[in-house]
């Protein structure tokens, strides 16, 4: 069994009050994690943690073999969304990831154009992104998360706000990313997500992560 | 190269939230009506005496105050308020670059829209007394009379004559500029660096602090509170000279060949040296600093 991610003995306070507590789990690789919770039961702040952008008080987070925030800042190969997608309102959404895709440079126009169209949009729609109804910014959203091929995807509730039709193309799109042998670690208040799309889930209760299902 | 086009990228991302942003509306408007009102006092004085005025007198003659220093500088804080500019947009930028990176970022938006808004405080103030300037680089009827018959000192505007004999208008003006920018500048990396250690509201208090400090190291305070002899106040104008960075960013608080205050170099190194730690300080920290996006949850 190969580990993509591990999680070991991870603790968050915030101001005092802990909101991680002892958060100590692998998560395979190839296959699709879920994580259910309430809302405030921790399940972002993990994400933030292996993402990066939080350091955990204590315990140690690895991707791969590095370990996030001493052997590298952010996750190499990594594609996130976290909750509400947050782009350039006045610009389209071809030019938001454009603009994205020009920091690695690693897909060309054609690439993102394709991934834009993987995910029902039209990437020749001039209209802004601040126009966009909140399933498309979704849509959108997703898009940016797997547009460089990332090994390891982070999706934190990605079919919010998305349509039934919507809700099913993305669901497809994920079970085709895991075909590919992502790793996806994705958080969502849905059930019927999580049971038709995860092959492990994990629940997080009071900064506690209980294995599920493994 | 990559990585330079990496902080450029984010950089401008934080330009690209200016467009229709009310903040920055009223930070622009506020900006123009305070170049007017600071510098009315100058042009108000050349209308009276129906005289002309080269067109960056007014600014000249504006910042060359400390107080006017101050307040065009403190204006900036509406601007960088929400330092480190955390928009919901952020976390896909990260997940692509390093915390570093980031940073570099958030530095070069902050030097260039520090520069942007003293070049439109520039271009107000010149706006200002326009109907009745000249562009020519020599000074003024209005500025000999300032200068030479002290009329400056009565209505309180710096036209001294050190200044007009030792410059010309647009290398005065040049000079002002730079001390105000790098003044400035001192005052928002300081506030990037309380901002990343301690967080927003302390940002701004540490902008007050800083501000309070250099208002009230100043010689006149001191001969307030402890009516000084010439003597005392000339001892009290150097310390102020050296001590408040309030005092470095005025123009004629400085050496021009007979005193002991900082020369202009010496302004420029102090100012220089101490943005650079207050980046390099912010750079450290960006490595233990918690990202918490707006917006996102």
């Amino acid at each position: 069994m190969n580990i993509a991610i591990s999680v070991q003995h991870v603790y968050k306070d915030f101001k005092g009050e802990q909101v991680l507590k002892d958060v100590h789990h692998d998560f395979e690789e190839g296959k699709i994690h879920g994580i259910v919770g309430n809302n405030g039961s921790g399940k972002t702040v993990l994400m933030k943690c292996i993402c990066g952008f939080l350091h955990p008080t204590s315990g140690k987070i690895f991707v791969g073999y590095k370990q996030v925030g001493k052997d590298m800042d952010f996750p190499e190969d990594l594609g996130l969304i976290i909750e509400t997608p947050g782009f350039l309102p006045t610009v389209s959404g071809m030019k938001n990831l454009q603009i994205l895709a020009s920091l690695q440079h690693k897909i060309d126009d054609d690439a993102i154009r394709g991934t834009i169209r993987r995910v029902g949009l039209d990437p020749a729609m001039k209209k802004p992104v601040g126009k966009y109804s909140l399933g498309m910014r979704q849509r959108l959203g997703i898009a940016q998360a797997i547009m460089e091929n990332p090994s390891l995807l982070i999706l934190d509730e990605p079919l919010n706000g998305l349509d039934k039709s919507g809700v099913w193309d993305m669901r497809e799109l994920i079970k085709e990313l895991r075909a590919q042998g992502k790793t996806i670690i994705l958080a969502s208040h849905n059930q019927l997500d999580i049971d038709e799309l995860c092959d492990t889930v994990c629940e997080m209760d009071a900064g506690l992560l209980t294995v599920v299902r493994a | 190269m990559r990585r330079l086009k990496q902080v450029w990228t984010v950089s401008a991302y934080n330009f690209r939230g200016w467009h229709k942003n009310p903040r920055i509306i009223i930070t622009f408007a506020l900006a123009f009506i305070l170049c007017f009102l600071l510098s009315d006092k100058a042009v108000q004085f050349a209308q009276e005496y129906g005289t002309t005025m080269q067109s960056v007198e007014a600014f000249v003659w504006t910042f060359g105050d400390s107080n006017s220093i101050l307040l065009a500088s403190l204006l900036l804080v509406l601007l960088f308020a929400d330092m480190p500019f955390l928009g919901a947009g952020v976390p896909y930028y990260l997940s692509r670059i390093r915390r570093s990176t980031w940073l570099w970022g958030q530095i070069l938006y902050i030097c260039l829209a520090t520069f942007l808004y003293m070049l439109f405080v520039l271009v107000s103030t010149s706006l200002v007394c326009m109907r009745q300037s000249f562009i020519g680089n020599m000074w003024s009827e209005t500025a000999a009379v300032l200068g030479y018959s002290g009329a400056g000192k009565a209505v309180a505007l710096p036209a001294l004559v050190k200044t007009l004999e030792m410059s010309t208008p647009y290398e005065c003006m040049a000079t002002i500029f730079l001390l105000m920018l790098l003044y400035t500048l001192l005052m928002v990396s300081i506030m990037l660096v309380v901002n990343i250690k301690k967080g927003q509201f302390w940002g701004v208090v540490s902008v007050f602090l800083f501000s309070l400090y250099g208002f009230l190291l100043n010689p006149q305070t001191f001969n307030v509170f402890m009516q000084l002899d010439s003597g005392q106040m000339y001892i009290a104008n150097l310390w102020a000279a050296w001590l408040s960075p309030l005092q470095h960013a005025t123009y004629h608080m400085h050496n021009f060949g007979y005193d002991l205050l900082p020369r202009l170099w010496m302004t420029y190194g102090i100012f220089g040296v101490l943005i650079l730690l207050s980046f390099i300080s912010a750079l450290r920290a960006i490595r233990q600093y918690n990202f918490n996006f707006s917006g996102t949850e």
